[in-house]
């Protein structure tokens, strides 16, 4: 039980490590539009299908009076 | 009854337009093949920008995207000329910054995003574009940062490009209120990053503590966690809980008693009692306990305000809808500069369908302007040589020579932002109902600690101190503090599905208390277009031939009034057409000349015309040479479902009431269909405020529904306020409320949801305060161990939290 006296501690400094990593990714940026990247990383593997796809070039406007 | 509204939505849903939701009106035929299927579209705006979505194989967008877009405001389509004034370079150093290398960050703020598959559509298009080299978009506030070589791509092609995609691009230029809020998100999401750290560690050693409480524990060990946990806990309680204590001490020094005051006794006081703990190695430690109720509060908190500040587009202004570019003369000709370089004493040229940039006279020319700004009309005014036009008023007519009498800051326009400005400062805060709650509960609390401590120091005086404390924490009022964020948060989102924006900071609690609501007229009740409601036969012509006549003539013409004629197919054979501007349209057609136009105009060419009818529209006269052909009347049609709404307010015993700035007797009428009994019309923006001011200082709750950039004081000083579909950007800035579609019976909905939530909020209160009651007298009597405390604290909140979920369903209209 006497090892409490070196892990705790040891845990203690991945913690502070944590917090400064945290805290860097927020005055980066990372998180200040949670909504986008929520979503984005699910739609990213779709983006290359309509590019990777032959596109048939179309007249901008609708065929259909 | 009901089975026919329900049939009604089905027939109305099968005929939305698949770009914007709009129903697709009558008689229109817009169709566009998107992956494969015939899909309908309301008008020609969406489907150019469907069109091009689905020419460049973005069709999954629609698959992709969470709501409706917004139609794309027709005036604009194709229309890129007047983005060419970005490329001046003194202009695009106001939001660009160029780097070493010669690329080129712009920064963009865009209108008409509604979710976050916008942001893919955009960035997708931007990205593929030649010259692009990296295009990012950020939802939450709108803004397009865009890297791109010059060399290969102008500045006014990306705005292009964006505008096809019917989202509007305008510089965007960081104010210092934008820096702050984007700071303080910062900062919240700090507090609670470190208090979810140390929620965790703590637990951690409360995990061992409570263990070791049972089956017994060295106290070594004790010590040494002990020791740790208030190590971390007391990092957590100085930098994460700090708001609570700032915000109790700052409203405690005025006497007022809010939420964070207990919550900042019971962090404040459990921390202080389990460092006493530590230190002396007695007692009872609740470290656990304070750092998990401020990370739950904070994060509480930090939900509510995002869903507050999601679309918050407060850092635009009046100054936005003036145009960017200016017509002025100089040497003898006549060139476009930015607005930024318009100076008192310019000679300015306004042609017909340009926003006036500055308050100026008329030295050339005759036309009609628009003022919807200032009195929330369509219909314009008449105005010639020596008349004033004011900034941000629509040339309809012809293009006027103007001479400009002073700058941006002088005008009326800028006027207006002030009252706006003034509004908000102005804007009753209402007290909360936790608020108000907390103020009785904290004298509560106090009470019951003073006499447990008093009680036990003379039973037993060596467990007073203990048990005293024991009570504080039991009582933690941790549920009590969550029962409001929780309740709103989860109404706010639920809005926010159907199709509403929550803006306001207590606007759902405002909205449930409205004693009074309030309407404008033109383009909130009505459709803000005129149609044709009557047509008066004075001659042999039959109806049909008259209507055909009449568009014929005003297909010619880009008066508001030729709106009404636009789906009506023109009789052929119309030649020398003439617009006689504030008077009417004149032409020829097989040899006889036909007049439309004021009853003056018409009555030069046809003496028998009789004086127009009682009825009050908007009358307009059709006469050939020597004979009169009939009176027609325009009206702005109301709105399908204005009569429900109007209706449901009224009588669910709320006093409803119209503010329109029209002076006409067409307001009277319209009231009288809508039997709303009180109306004040010609109302100008200021006398619209002191209205709400007066109601306000009688003590009333004012709620308020408008569009018009005229209504943005109003609705920024109600205290519930509404922007509806079509509103106009300051309007939308200043409302409580955006309504993203076209639909008013929203606003039912969104009172009813309003009311729903200051229910579940009321039914928090009473879970928590019952819970209090119940633990509270366990607690004084010494029966409660800290860790059966901690576990009741975190059940009741985790109650609390699943009520206010209930309210996570779309209002029930």
């Amino acid at each position: 039980m006497d090892s409490l006296y070196l892990l705790i501690p040891i845990a203690l400094v991945f913690v502070a490590l944590g917090i400064k990593l945290l805290l860097w990714a927020i005055d980066d940026g990372q998180y200040d539009d949670l909504d986008k990247e929520a979503w984005r990383i699910l739609a990213d593997e779709d983006v290359a299908e309509p590019d990777a796809r032959a596109e048939p070039p179309e007249a901008p406007a609708g065929k259909k009076p | 009854m009901q089975r026919s509204s329900e049939a009604d939505a089905a027939s109305a849903a099968a005929e939305t337009c698949y770009h914007c939701g709009e129903t697709v009106p009558a008689g229109t035929d817009f169709y566009i093949d998107i992956a494969g299927q015939s899909r309908p579209m309301c008008c020609p705006g969406c489907r150019a920008v469907a069109g091009l979505i689905a020419a460049n194989g973005l069709e999954s967008f629609y698959q992709r995207r969470t709501a409706y877009n917004e139609q794309p405001p027709d005036h604009q389509t194709g229309n890129h000329d007047r983005y060419i004034i970005y490329d001046d370079a003194e202009l695009a150093a106001t939001f660009c910054e160029t780097d070493a290398g010669g690329t080129v960050t712009a920064r963009l703020l865009l209108g008409g995003m509604t979710c976050a598959a916008c942001t893919w559509l955009i960035e997708q298009t931007l990205s593929k574009s030649a010259g692009v080299i990296r295009a990012s978009v950020n939802l939450q506030q709108s803004r397009l940062d865009i890297e791109f070589d010059p060399r290969e791509l102008r500045l006014s092609e990306i705005f292009s490009r964006v505008d096809d995609l019917g989202y509007q691009p305008r510089p965007f230029q960081a104010s210092t209120q934008h820096r702050q809020m984007q700071d303080e998100y910062r900062t919240d999401l700090r507090r609670l990053g470190v208090a979810g750290f140390g929620m965790m560690q703590v637990g951690m050693f409360a995990i061992a503590l409570h263990a070791g409480d049972i089956q017994g524990i060295e106290a070594r060990y004790q010590g040494l966690l002990r020791g740790f946990s208030l190590l971390v806990a007391s990092f957590v309680v100085l930098y994460s809980a700090r708001p609570f204590f700032t915000t109790a001490w700052r409203h405690l020094r005025r006497g007022v008693l809010v939420m964070d005051l207990p919550v900042a006794l019971a962090i404040g006081l459990a921390w202080l009692a389990s460092a006493w703990a530590t230190v002396t190695g007695t007692g009872q430690v609740y470290f656990d306990s304070v750092v998990m109720f401020t990370f739950f509060l904070l994060l509480g908190r930090f939900l509510e305000r995002r869903v507050r500040q999601r679309h918050a587009l407060t850092w635009f202004n009046a100054e936005n809808t003036l145009p960017d570019a200016v017509t002025i003369r100089r040497d003898n000709r006549w060139e476009t500069v930015p607005r930024m370089q318009l100076e008192k004493g310019h000679r300015v040229l306004v042609r017909a369908g340009e926003t006036i940039p500055a308050d100026a006279e008329i030295i050339e020319g005759a036309s009609a302007v628009r003022e919807d700004t200032f009195n929330g009309e369509h219909l314009p005014r008449a105005v010639t040589c020596g008349d004033t036009v004011y900034a941000g008023t629509v040339n309809v007519e012809s293009a006027l020579e103007t001479h400009v009498l002073g700058s941006y800051r002088d005008s009326r326009l800028a006027a207006l932002q002030r009252s706006v400005e003034i509004a908000q400062t102005e804007k009753p805060r209402l007290a909360r109902l936790a608020d108000r709650i907390a103020s009785w509960f904290v004298g509560g609390i106090l009470l019951v600690t003073a006499a447990t401590a008093l009680v036990w120091s003379q039973v037993e005086p060596e467990r007073a101190f203990w048990i005293t404390l024991s009570v504080l924490v039991i009582s933690c009022p941790c549920a009590l503090a969550l029962a409001t964020p929780a309740a709103l948060t989860s109404a706010a989102s639920a809005l926010r599905r159907s199709g509403v924006i929550v803006r306001g900071e207590n606007a759902l609690e405002a909205l449930a208390r409205a004693t009074h609501m309030i309407f404008d007229k033109t383009g909130t009740l009505t459709e803000g277009t005129l149609c044709i409601a009557e047509i008066d036969r004075l001659g042999a012509p039959l109806q049909e031939d008259l209507l055909a006549l009449g568009a014929a003539l005003q297909h010619y013409s880009t008066h508001p009034v030729a709106k009404a004629f636009s789906d009506i197919d023109g009789a052929s054979g119309f030649e020398r057409v003439k617009y006689h501007v504030g008077a009417g349209l004149e032409g020829c057609r097989e040899g006889r000349l036909y007049r439309m136009g004021s009853e003056s105009f018409c009555r030069q060419l046809a003496p028998d015309l009789p004086p127009r009818p009682e009825t009050e529209f908007y009358w307009i006269a059709l006469c050939r040479e020597g004979e009169a052909l009939a009176w027609i009347g325009l009206t702005d049609s109301l709105r399908r479902e204005a009569s429900t709404v109007v209706d449901g307010f009224r009588r669910a015993g709320l006093q409803v009431e119209l503010l329109t700035g029209d002076s006409s007797p067409q307001a009277l009428a319209l009231a009288r269909t809508l039997q709303i009994e009180r109306v004040e019309r010609g109302a100008q923006p200021q006398q619209k405020m002191a209205h709400v001011r007066d109601l306000q200082a009688a003590g009333h709750v004012v709620g308020m529904v408008g569009d018009g950039l005229n209504d943005a004081p109003v609705l920024s000083l109600a205290d519930a306020s509404f922007a509806v579909a079509g509103a106009t950007d300051l309007a939308r800035t200043q409302a409580d409320f955006v309504i993203i579609g076209g639909d008013l019976e929203a606003i039912t909905g969104t009172w009813a949801k309003s009311r729903q939530c200051r229910r579940v909020i009321l039914q928090n209160f009473a879970w928590a305060l019952g819970y209090n009651t119940c633990a509270i007298p366990l607690a004084a009597m010494g029966y409660i161990p800290p860790w059966a405390a901690a576990i009741g604290m975190s059940l009741s909140s985790l109650l609390v939290v699943l009520n206010s979920l209930r309210l996570n369903r779309p209002p029930r209209t």
